[in-house]
């Protein structure tokens, strides 16, 4: 690594160092407590996948290159210098962490891996050496915010095609647009991703509830926050709260992806609209009887998978218990206290790489799919599109014979029809 | 009724999760040479965003959008 470059590294990495940062580098007393937290190290018991030990590699490099003695002494102590070895010990620690935080929940100190990783990812950003794959994802959403004006006519005539499938869960009724897009002037804007599977069933229970709502242009999901890089974090978050503004929504509700959530939730700033998931949405509608749910729609046992970013890192947990019990004859928790439940395995951007992060994926995610057969459920259900993915690939991996759903899809199929209502 | 544009490989992205649809077009170009064309099949309405801006930022250009029936067909020629 040249001077150019590591000075370059060296200032990225200062502009992460807040009073909360230095706090979480300055204070490990090494208690071990955080070992047994992390679902990798748990699965594949490996001293790389302790959550002190990946913090340590940043710690390093912060005693050597921000702290007095490593300046003046680095040979002293536990520095470490900033090359290509770094690098890749950054990668590794970085991209087998899912960012989940459960290791913050046994801290006693509240260390935030998750927080000290996206130094890591951010070095590895400036160095040019993070997954290809996610930068190009990310690039991908900001030229879509840029060239948005020249795709709206195919994106709305491509929408128009579900609304078949949406009259099939929820009639509409004469002069209701099914899947109302660019509506100036709606309460509710619904931020979905590009599958139809995350449009169907999130609108019929809009029209079930007389929502007025309005469908984005874009997808929910931060690739930019995946990757760990700000600038595009935020160029992607602005194109969404920018259509929210422009539409002048009182609400943004953000579809099952946690990370979109946690990003729009926390980085979007003071804004003239409320932040929402679509289960807290649903959990509304259900509690204001704006919509009516069959009580027994679901006869099998059904577990719920807490997606990290929006219950563990975001608060969201009641609501999609509070869904559950309206639709599920018999519904099983998964752990008695959901702040400790265990991580997929596949956030931090582990799902997005694919087949590439499949084996690891498998493996370290062990102590989950042994937490969901421990339940005897039959219906796992989630509300996150990369738990799905991860929860789906586990299913076939461990042969776990349970269905995997989507929680607003349960909802849409729960729906009570007008006239089983008269 | 336009020209044809004839395929050297052909993907099926159906009903795939997010961002899976991106992730395999962009490695299924790469496993094309310069010149030729990959057809993607997509059901997913995101996709007539997402497609086009991959191929902006990845230097790849799309030949045709085709609708047949619930299917959305891409002709992207490898450019880059
Ligand atoms: S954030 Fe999650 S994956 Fe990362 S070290 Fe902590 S427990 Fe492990
Ligand atoms: S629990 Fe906290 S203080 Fe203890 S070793 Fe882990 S990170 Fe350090």
């Amino acid at each position: 690594m040249d001077q150019n470059t590591r000075e370059e590294l060296l200032r990225l990495f200062n502009s992460k160092l807040n009073q909360a940062m230095k706090f979480y580098l300055e204070t490990c007393s090494r208690c071990g407590m955080c070992t047994h937290a992390c679902h990798v190290h748990e699965s594949m018991p490996q001293v790389k996948y302790i959550a002190a030990y990946r913090a340590e590699i940043v710690r390093r490099l912060y005693k050597r290159y921000f702290k007095k003695q490593g300046r003046i002494w680095p040979w002293m102590g536990e520095s470490k210098e900033l090359g290509d070895v770094a690098l890749e010990e950054l990668y590794e620690a970085a991209y087998s962490c899912t960012g989940c935080r459960r290791c913050m929940v046994y801290c006693p100190h509240g260390i935030d891996t998750q927080m000290l990783m996206s130094i890591a990812k951010l070095l590895l950003v400036g160095a040019n050496s993070e997954p290809e794959i996610l930068t190009l994802l990310a690039d991908t959403s900001i030229e879509k915010g840029r060239s948005i004006d020249l795709l709206k006519t195919s994106f709305m005539q491509g929408v128009k095609r579900l609304e078949e499938e949406v009259v099939k869960k929820w009639k509409t009724e004469a002069g209701e647009t099914t899947i109302p897009v660019d509506v100036e002037g709606a309460s509710l804007l619904y931020v979905a991703l590009a599958g139809a599977h995350s449009i169907i069933p999130a609108a019929a229970v809009f029209n079930a509830a007389k929502e007025n709502w309005t469908l984005s242009f874009f997808e929910a999901v931060n690739f930019g926050a995946f990757v760990g890089d700000p600038t595009k974090t935020k160029l992607i978050l602005d194109r969404i709260v920018n259509e929210a503004r422009r539409l002048k929504v009182k609400e943004v509700c953000i579809c099952e992806c946690g990370t979109a959530y946690r990003v729009m939730k926390q980085l979007s700033g003071k804004q003239p609209f409320a932040v929402s998931s679509v289960t807290e949405v649903h959990a509304r509608y259900i509690k204001e009887g704006r919509i009516q749910l069959d009580r027994f729609a679901f006869k099998d046992p059904v577990t719920y998978h807490d997606p990290c970013q929006i219950a563990r890192n975001a608060g969201v947990i009641y609501e999609a218990r509070y869904i559950l019990n309206s639709l599920a004859d018999d519904y099983r928790e998964m752990s008695p206290d959901p702040k400790y439940n265990w991580c997929c395995g596949g956030g931090g951007g582990l799902v997005a790489l694919g087949d590439e992060t499949l084996d690891f994926r498998m493996k370290s995610a062990k102590v989950k799919a042994e937490q969901v057969n421990d339940t005897g459920a039959k219906i796992l259900s989630t509300a996150c599109e990369n738990c799905h993915t991860q929860l789906s690939n586990l299913n076939d991996h461990y042969k776990m014979d349970v269905r995997v759903r989507f929680l607003s899809s349960m909802v849409a199929d729960a729906l009570v029809q007008p006239d089983a209502l008269s | 009724m336009s020209e044809e544009i004839k395929a050297d490989k052909v993907m099926d992205l159906r009903g795939m999760p997010c961002p899976m649809p991106v992730v395999k077009i962009s490695k299924g170009i790469k496993e094309v040479e310069i010149g030729q064309v990959v057809e993607a099949h997509s059901t997913d309405p995101g996709s007539l965003t997402d497609f086009p801006a991959w191929a902006r930022t990845s230097g790849n250009e799309i030949l045709k959008t085709e609708q047949d029936g619930d299917v959305i067909k891409f002709f992207i020629k490898r450019t880059a």
